[in-house]
């Protein structure tokens, strides 16, 4: 056995591994001493022949460092044993050594996990005291009691909550004082320091004490819990562990039904007299198709989407449904379709302001896609039955009598099936009315490709996107037509 | 009223809202500045009731003087509570206080409906503001919106706060008619909506002003009506779909003082509350559809977990080779979670997986055993049928109660 002696620091442990790694020193052989006073540092460790070869980084998998590193917080009798020990087998090839589930790395990762936990306590369940401004700093003094080395953790943590505040905390580990711009450690704890920290108490608690008391719901009462989540090591610190024993104890006796809080229900209570219509929100009126149930697909969508545009505007351009976008803002042709349309307009010489937009179908329907909900969901567009393109075809119709459009540029083939009544898309096929413009009620009919099929074309859509600008400058043509001969028999 | 006795009664009013997270907000220091607090996106539970819930943030109503007469609510406006009002500088030196002895990471700041919804939106805002301009405080704020409250003051809200909440409070629009009349499902879930596209327009634009960075979420209230558990997964479901919600909060119906007729007087079991997270979470974290964990009207299993009940009602897909199997299928075996399936994986990278190693990983292995196929294990019991085996695997009914 030979003994390794060292200052107890992390990175003055890896110093000393990397040499005795070099000089093949095996971990059965070595018996790991840790010198406080930091003199003698590496007296004991064997030298390898080759000192350049000794600090010669060695390599080792990216995330190991950081993996050691922690789990040499933890406080045990064969800390850096463990450590050495993964390193020689993992250098020796055996990256199982890190795993979780070999023996070694096993307790490696349990380590971690009981260090991580310790720092969460400190976090978590440190109380600051505070001082009388007039005393001078720190204002804020804790103290807590760690099961690990993770005081240079908490004091960060801290560091970046306080902003400007000064502070102290004492913990069994050592003394971190933040001076309002840095922070200073002292380590071991001195016993005055402990005794000033842990003794300190002030009477602003409790605030903080009526709040833990009416916070809690005796109606759910469940120690089991609690206790696995804050042991009881941690109440003596904290203002309100006194109060813990007796609020369960009360809930227990017969509180147990209500959640009320007892402070709260022994007072006198007082409802608030207002007339139920006066307590009515003032909402503008829903029109009727915000509360229509023809069919089902308003239970998944935000609201209906109702037509946008002028009352009297001469061409109207019927889509689909309102798709994702439509739905959360409440207006047709918002979202990516709506910018193919946007641009399609525009190449057609048309504007946006003078055409009434709406959809055959207006609520959103929807099934979701990648995952209810993970980073990638998504709600994809579902296809309408015939059934509720029908029932949504009255919405459509009065639309349409209101705003008496001379021409209509149905946008794929739900729309063509609700102007023309036939319902079922599938019974139609779209090239048959492609570029043939008719009269339907009085009305010219023509038909282009939806936006959203542009969007969605494997090709990149170009064949479809001019057959739809085109559509739309027959649109604008018709109308200037029908208008000049309106005109005409007027004069 | 002195300021305690304001808190009591505000702090009592407020319980019943459960979410008490602090997570998920971007990263955020005050070292060496003027102001106060710090986020770093990991919640903190700085506390914990003896009913074993979280104490992260200071989550009280502003007032629980309401308008409203939704009747599942203790606050409500025809409910004998005692009532009281916070000035928002009130709530202002309180978080503050609270903050600084490290108490809590932030505030959780609802309130009754007074005056109007813009009125009663505007005061949460306006304290949102204090804080983060007045004090330039820097920890955690979830402000909950009020639906019907115009769309520039949930702008502002966003801008101030961490995380939005709009509750849905029911799963279904009729109960909620029935219930609530002063609430309407339409307005609540465009509330959802703004949020969603506010959330949406900040990420964007890299130099846009933020807008609720740790998202939205809602609580849903379980027991107050006859709606089975199918619905209230689907319901959930669409939330997280339509409007990117972080989570969805079940809450048990609690039953109130003077509680009226419409709701039930007997609280329903705590495990089913519990069962109905287990459900959310295979939804939000293993992939699992409402469908698949409950295909027909009914209630979850109380006797065992979802993730348990669907390996038994789905053997066909089972047992599941640990060496060979897909990742996602292997999160699937009941008693393996998603960090152990990610550990095997790295695992069989460098060997076979053994039994052993199961045991290692901490596993509980009585509910794996007859769902995996290990280098040294086969599951004797693999023709065992569901029924038996259910039998074998079902929570004492010494565990089933959670008091």
């Amino acid at each position: 056995m030979q003994p390794v002696r060292f200052s107890g620091q992390f990175a003055d442990w890896r110093r000393v591994s990397r040499r005795l790694l070099a000089s093949g020193a095996a971990p059965a052989s070595l018996t790991w001493q840790v010198d406080g006073d930091g003199e003698d540092l590496f007296a004991d460790a064997p030298m390898a022949a080759d000192e350049a070869a000794a600090n010669t980084p060695v390599r080792v998998p990216r995330d190991l460092p950081a993996l050691l590193e922690q789990a040499a917080r933890f406080r045990a009798e064969d800390r850096w044993a463990l450590l050495y020990r993964i390193l020689w087998r993992v250098c020796g090839g055996d990256r199982t050594a890190m795993l979780a589930g070999d023996p070694d790395g096993g307790e490696l990762h349990r380590r971690i996990k009981a260090v991580r936990r310790e720092a969460h306590h400190l976090h978590a369940f440190l109380r600051f005291r505070e001082r009388d401004a007039a005393l001078g700093a720190p204002q804020f003094v804790a103290w807590h009691d760690t099961a690990h080395d993770v005081l240079d953790l908490g004091a960060e943590h801290f560091a970046k909550r306080m902003g400007r505040h000064t502070w102290l905390v004492a913990t069994p580990e050592g003394v971190a004082r933040f001076d309002g711009q840095r922070l200073h450690y002292q380590r071991p704890c001195p016993a005055d320091i402990r005794a000033f920290a842990e003794g300190l108490r002030d009477d602003g608690e409790a605030l903080w004490q009526a709040y833990y008391t009416s916070t809690f719901n005796p109606a759910r009462l469940n120690p089991k819990v609690m206790l696995n989540h804050m042991p009881a090591r941690f109440w003596k610190h904290l203002p309100e562990g006194p109060l813990i024993p007796d609020l369960m104890s009360r809930a227990r006796a017969g509180q147990q039904r209500l959640a009320q809080t007892a402070a709260v229900g022994e007072q006198p209570g007082r409802q608030v007299l207002i007339a139920r219509e006066r307590a009515q929100p003032q909402r503008q009126l829903p029109s009727s198709l915000d509360t229509c149930r023809n069919c089902d697909i308003w239970r998944d969508a935000t609201q209906a989407v109702p037509g946008q545009g002028p009352a009297q505007a001469s061409i109207m351009l019927v889509g689909e449904q309102p798709g994702d976008h439509e739905d959360l803002a409440g207006r047709p042709f918002i979202g990516p379709a709506g910018e193919v349309l946007a641009r399609a307009l525009a190449a057609a010489g048309l504007s946006r302001d003078a055409l009434y937009l709406t959809n055959a179908v207006k609520h959103f329907k929807w099934e979701p896609r990648g995952g209810p909900t993970g980073r990638s969901a998504t709600r994809k567009h579902a296809t309408p039955k015939p059934a509720e393109i029908r029932a949504c075809h009255g919405w459509l119709d009065k639309e349409v009598r209101e705003v008496n459009p001379r021409v209509i540029v149905a946008l794929g083939r739900t729309a063509l099936a609700s102007l023309l009544e036939v319902h079922d898309p599938q019974r139609l096929r779209l090239a048959d009315f492609t570029g043939r413009p008719f009269r339907h009620l009085g009305r010219w009919i023509l038909v282009g490709p939806h936006p959203a099929a542009i969007l969605r074309a494997q090709d990149g859509g170009a064949a479809l996107y001019d057959t739809l600008v085109q559509a739309l400058a027959e649109a604008a043509r018709l109308q200037q037509e029908t208008e000049d001969s309106a005109a005409a028999l007027d004069g | 009223m002195q300021l305690i006795d304001k808190l009591t009664v505000l702090a009592d009013a407020a319980k019943y809202d459960v979410s008490c997270a602090s997570s998920g907000a971007p990263k955020r220091s005050s070292k060496g500045k003027a102001g106060l607090g710090a986020t770093d996106g990991m919640g903190i539970c700085h506390s914990f009731t003896p009913d074993g819930r979280c104490v992260a943030l200071l989550k009280i109503l502003l007032t629980n003087f309401c308008l409203y007469d939704c009747q599942y609510c203790v606050n409500r406006r025809s409910s004998d509570v005692p009532r009281a009002r916070f000035t928002p500088e009130e709530v202002v030196r309180l978080t503050l206080d609270f903050y600084r002895r490290n108490c809590i990471s932030g505030l959780f700041l609802s309130s009754g409906i007074i005056r109007s919804a813009d009125y009663t939106m505007e005061q949460l805002v306006e304290v949102a503001r204090l804080l983060r301009e007045e004090h330039e405080f820097r920890g955690y704020i979830h402000l909950k919106t009020i639906p019907d409250a115009a769309p520039e003051l949930i702008a502002a809200a966003g801008r101030y706060a961490d995380r939005l909440s709009v509750n849905i409070e029911l799963p279904s629009e009729s109960s909620l008619v029935r219930l609530a009349p002063e609430k309407n499902v339409g307005t609540i879930k465009q509330a959802m909506g703004a949020i969603r596209l506010g959330e949406e327009e900040a990420q964007a634009e890299r130099r846009a002003p933020s807008f609720a960075p740790a998202g939205q979420s809602t609580q849903m209230i379980v027991g107050a009506d006859a709606t089975d558990d199918r619905t209230i997964l689907h319901t959930a479901q669409t939330l997280y779909g339509a409007y990117r919600l972080k989570r969805v909060y079940y809450s048990a119906f609690s039953p109130i003082p003077q509680s009226p007729a419409s709701v039930p007087f007997e609280a329903p079991p705590l495990l089913r509350e519990h069962r109905l997270y287990q459900a959310d979470f295979l939804l939000r974290g293993y992939g699992f559809s409402a469908n698949e964990l409950l295909g027909e009207p009914g209630n979850l299993s109380l006797d065992i977990d979802p993730k348990l009940a669907w390996a038994l009602a789905n053997r066909a897909q089972f047992p599941v080779d640990l060496n060979r199997a897909e990742p996602r299928l292997i999160a699937r075996v009941p008693g393996i979670g998603v960090l152990t399936a990610k550990r095997l994986v790295e695992l069989r990278r460098q060997r076979r997986i053994r039994y052993a190693d199961l045991i290692r990983l901490r596993c509980s292995m009585d509910k794996l055993k007859p769902f995996i196929v290990a280098h040294d294990y086969r599951p004797a019991a693999a023709g065992a049928d569901s029924t038996a085996l259910r039998r074998a695997l079902r929570e004492t009914p010494a565990q089933m109660a959670l008091w």
